[in-house]
């Protein structure tokens, strides 16, 4: 029936709004909602196409409901796609602005078991984005890049917590090697425990090397 | 006007507020602002920016400078100074996140006129149209080149139904008055209308509050 694609792109779009991970894109469903789409258009050229371009709906309602159905129907589809294809961008975006490496795809799938990011896919080998999101989300990184870069003291994608202390007790939960702070350098080998300055480790917690503790 | 705003008038104190503070003051309620309003507001136009940005950039010019010194003396005073630059850092860092978040959100009803383009500072504005011709293109690619060419569009307002979302303007707001003004509120069978004093909290939509907002009656809380 009309429609049932896209239904079922439209929850495909709601569960993934409450996963934290995006889930493979739905390259067959897409492509039968556009084909859908395409026949409708198709059936409704073939249904003007006897009248010449002087259609007149009063005297034939029953071709111009079906018209007027065929219509209804092209544009849900469409408005199905878009919040599909929305509901995932705004998910990559979001990724972006916590400072995962989308960009670097093939590096995530290898890393996806210890980097907490769980954009590698489940079925192993192939990207759960498709080719174009891919590429969305690469120009997109740049972007947020070059809007970033206006802004290089502030940090745009640091904590939105307000700061309380400027030093914490973190908590290594796995072997991240040696990072450069203001007070010299610390090694941070796992179950060890630190006092530090926030600001130096904020990338280190996004990345779930270090705790935050109390 | 009442006898505290003369005091206030008269008051050699309150010239004499640093520009600094002055500017911090207007920060933070900026930042108030934008995080409860639901429409995007106006970029502050005085260069309040700027002006951040170089303390901000002079503030950690001093931080380096002085962790070399290891008089405890010193160290106090600059974990003094570190915390209020990551407290700066955050008012700024959160009141650019609050404007893209909106952006993001409603771009092509913020890009379609001139009058709200204006609204956005010129790096937002080359943001917000680059995002949008990249998910368009990203739309394009992925289906809607398949689409009918009459289809095509992401600005369509046919059907009765404009593809280009709008903030909600009717959503609630908190507002506290700065002086004494009569709040109308639009209601569902009658406008009501209160005489407020400075100092009063109300809680009323955002379109009956922004007049109010806007010529400086009122501020967001």
């Amino acid at each position: 029936m009309y429609g049932d694609l896209g239904n079922k792109l439209v929850q495909y779009a709601k569960r993934t709004q409450s996963l934290g991970f995006l889930p493979p894109y739905q390259t067959e469903t897409v492509r039968g909602v556009t084909r859908e789409v395409r026949d409708l258009d198709k059936d409704i050229a073939q249904r003007l196409e006897p009248f010449g371009g002087s259609f007149n709906p009063q005297a034939d309602q029953a071709t111009a409901c079906t018209l007027l159905v065929n219509h209804l129907s092209i544009r849900r589809n469409k408005r199905c796609l878009l919040a599909y294809h929305k509901s995932r961008t705004d998910k990559l975006e979001e990724l972006a602005w916590k400072g995962f490496d989308v960009v670097d795809l093939a590096g995530q799938q290898v890393a996806s078991g210890n980097a907490g990011s769980n954009l590698g896919s489940a079925d192993g080998g192939s990207s759960s984005l498709s080719p174009q999101e891919e590429d969305y989300i690469r120009q997109y990184s740049d972007l947020l890049a070059a809007y970033k870069g206006q802004w290089t003291d502030i940090d745009l994608t640091g904590s939105l917590e307000p700061p309380r202390d400027l030093f914490i007790d973190v908590r290594a939960l796995k072997d991240a090697g040696e990072i450069q702070t203001e007070y010299g350098a610390i090694t941070l080998t796992k179950n060890s425990q630190f006092y530090v300055r926030q600001g130096d480790v904020e990338r280190l917690i996004a990345q779930g090397y270090l705790q935050k503790l109390g | 006007m009442d006898i505290d705003d003369i005091l206030r008038e008269v008051d050699p104190t309150f010239d004499s507020i640093p520009v600094e503070t002055r500017d911090l003051q207007a920060l933070t309620r900026a930042w108030i602002a934008e995080r409860s309003a639901p429409e995007l507001l106006d970029w502050p136009a005085d260069g309040l920016f700027e002006r951040i940005n170089d303390r901000i950039k002079k503030q950690i010019e001093k931080v380096e400078e002085m962790t070399g010194d290891m008089d405890p003396k010193t160290n106090f005073a600059l974990i003094v100074i570190q915390t209020e630059l990551e407290r700066f850092k955050f008012l700024v860092r959160s009141y650019l996140r609050a404007r893209v978040a909106k952006i993001d959100k409603h771009t092509l009803h913020y890009l379609s006129t001139a009058d709200l383009r204006l609204r956005l500072s010129s790096t937002e504005l080359a943001y917000a149209t680059r995002h949008q011709a990249l998910l368009h293109h990203h739309y394009l690619s992925s289906f809607l080149s398949s689409f009918p060419a009459s289809l095509q569009n992401l600005n369509d307002t046919s059907g009765n139904i404009s593809m280009i979302d709008t903030p909600d303007v009717d959503t609630a707001v908190f507002i506290r008055l700065l002086r004494d003004v009569v709040v109308r509120g639009k209601g569902t069978d009658v406008d009501g209308a209160a005489a407020g004093q400075h100092g009063d909290i109300f809680i009323l939509r955002w379109s009956d509050a922004k007049g109010l907002v806007e010529s400086g009656s009122a501020e967001l809380v």
